[in-house]
């Protein structure tokens, strides 16, 4: 069989996601040093002090903002199509998320075909996005505390904590199936050198893979 | 060692002649900064990393008079103080005589206690990115004087004693003052576990702009009780079901292998 490929993701679609995980990454551990204290024992000397570890997070910060911004700005059409596919959630997409879990530990579960995105990555589309935002927003407000109301810089302190959380869980289980996991691995391609493999498209994304055969 | 001490402010005998900022800076060696009128004679808006302590003046007009209400601001010393619950790196801490002082060795200044103050007393000075506030002169008191804002106030405004005597003090002079001003009340008793800083007030704290009760806020407990210390645990597991995920699909896999299945790729 010809290993043909086949394209999935736009170079601006690459450059936004691998940007927003290196900050990601960098917020993430930055960020940890001052969670709690002994976190802030480990994580501190990577970084030389807090006071530095404070700056790179808020130098971060800018690059994380702007970057999935330039993205946007150079792509619209392809995130539209990107939120369009996400907010289509079907009864294919709960039945996916029915049999993910034995799916994820390697069981062998029959999947309804899937469009572009699947049920999970629909999932985490919304999940991982709505933190990154409120991440930013809550950041900003405590950044720049002394222009806002004292209850609200309040508030941002365990906003920005519980969405670091729901973000990181959720990009541990994606940063794996996107890469080691056998069944969606090879969608690290996709991500990486823009195509993956058609019989894998076939097989996992069977929707999508006839629309962008047909034409 | 030392007991647990209180201070006393008896706004009905403050002037507002601001003595005791300037005893404060010159114990404590701040430098003196441009100030400018905030409202009437009162000079400073709010506590600054160089002025520990000022005076707000308050207008009140009643049948065609004014009155002088005076406040003043400084590091109420809590029992149980937001700050300290909220510094990322335990700089802050509660000393015997009752104080609330903040280590400038392990401070970062990130202003997590500027945030987190009912009353927003300490600020963080942005070059040298260490927090300062009132320290109730404990170098002074530990070695048996008094603060130097309650050594200096002309009208005797300001006392400084064993909690007890202080307490009777405070009745005693909030008795006399109810007679001319029936909303006369203590303030401090109920705030944050109790405050070091007693105060006689004239009027309703909300006059004076001072929140009523302040208590630890909801938002700081959600954060530093429930988020960080449980919260955070999350994430160890799910990077442990990736682990788990990724040796039981390679065993699953060699296990179908093995028996001819098909693999899944
Ligand atoms: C635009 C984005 C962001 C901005 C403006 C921002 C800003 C801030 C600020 C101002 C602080 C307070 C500490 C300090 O002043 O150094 C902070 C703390 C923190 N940030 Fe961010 N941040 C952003 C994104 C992120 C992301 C993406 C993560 C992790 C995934 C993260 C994790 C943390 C953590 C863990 C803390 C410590 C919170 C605590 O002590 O409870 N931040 N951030
Ligand atoms: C080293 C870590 C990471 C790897 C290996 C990785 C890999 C991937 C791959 C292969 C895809 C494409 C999936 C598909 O074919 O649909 C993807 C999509 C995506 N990634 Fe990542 N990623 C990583 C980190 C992150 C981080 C840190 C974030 C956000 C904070 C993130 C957010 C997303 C989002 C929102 C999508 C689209 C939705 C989805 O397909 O799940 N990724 N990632």
């Amino acid at each position: 069989m010809l290993k043909e490929r086949v394209l999935r993701f736009s170079g601006s679609a690459r450059f936004a996601h691998w940007g927003h995980t290196i900050t990601f990454l960098v917020l993430l551990f930055t960020g940890l040093t001052l969670f709690t204290p002994a976190l802030g024992r480990v994580l501190t000397p990577l970084f030389g002090s807090h006071v530095t570890a404070s700056s790179i997070h808020k130098v971060m910060a800018v690059f994380f903002t702007i970057i999935p911004l330039i993205a946007l700005v150079i792509n619209f059409k392809g995130f539209v199509e990107w939120w369009k596919d996400v907010f289509s959630f079907g009864a294919n997409d709960i039945k996916f998320l029915m049999v993910f879990p034995l799916e994820f530990f390697g069981f062998h579960v029959e999947i309804p075909p899937q469009s572009k995105f699947n049920g999970g990555e629909k999932m985490n589309s919304v999940v991982t996005t709505t933190s990154c935002v409120l991440l930013a927003l809550s950041g900003y407000v405590m950044w720049f505390k002394d222009a806002f109301p004292a209850g609200l810089v309040q508030w941002c302190y365990p906003i920005h904590g519980i969405c670091m959380i729901l973000a990181t869980c959720m990009v541990c289980m994606h940063a794996y199936l996107g890469s080691f996991h056998p069944g969606s691995g090879e969608s690290f391609w996709g991500m990486w050198k823009g195509t993956v493999r058609s019989d894998w498209a076939a097989h996992h994304h069977a929707k999508w893979y006839n629309e962008v055969t047909k034409s | 060692m030392m007991t647990k001490k209180k201070v006393f402010v008896d706004t009905s005998l403050c002037t507002g002649c601001k003595a005791c900022s300037v005893a404060c800076k010159a114990w404590n060696d701040l430098e003196a900064e441009k100030t400018q009128l905030i409202t009437s004679y009162q000079s400073q808006a709010s506590t600054t990393y160089n002025t520990w302590t000022y005076i707000s003046m308050h207008e009140k007009y009643e049948n065609g008079k004014m009155e002088w209400l005076m406040f003043k601001h400084q590091c109420y010393h809590c029992a149980e103080p937001s700050c300290l619950k909220a510094c990322p790196v335990q700089a802050i801490y509660k000393t015997e005589s009752g104080y609330t002082l903040i280590d400038h060795e392990k401070c970062i200044g990130c202003g997590y206690c500027v945030a987190n103050c009912p009353w927003s007393v300490p600020k963080t000075n942005p070059e040298l990115k260490k927090t300062f506030k009132c320290t109730g002169c404990i170098d002074r008191v530990e070695n048996g004087i008094k603060p130097a804002c309650v050594y200096t106030c002309q009208p005797g405004a300001l006392h400084f004693g064993e909690p007890a005597e202080i307490e009777a003090l405070a009745q005693t002079r909030l008795a006399e003052v109810k007679k001319d001003h029936p909303k006369a009340q203590l303030y401090g008793d109920n705030a944050m576990g109790g405050t070091t800083y007693l105060y006689l007030l004239l009027e309703d704290p909300e006059f004076y702009g001072l929140p009523v009760n302040p208590t630890v806020s909801s938002s700081l407990v959600v954060w530093k009780d429930w988020v960080q210390p449980y919260g955070i645990w999350l994430i160890p597991l799910a990077a442990a079901a990736a682990v788990g995920s990724f040796f039981t699909t390679r065993i699953i896999n060699n296990a179908n292998k093995s028996k001819g299945g098909d693999l899944h790729a």
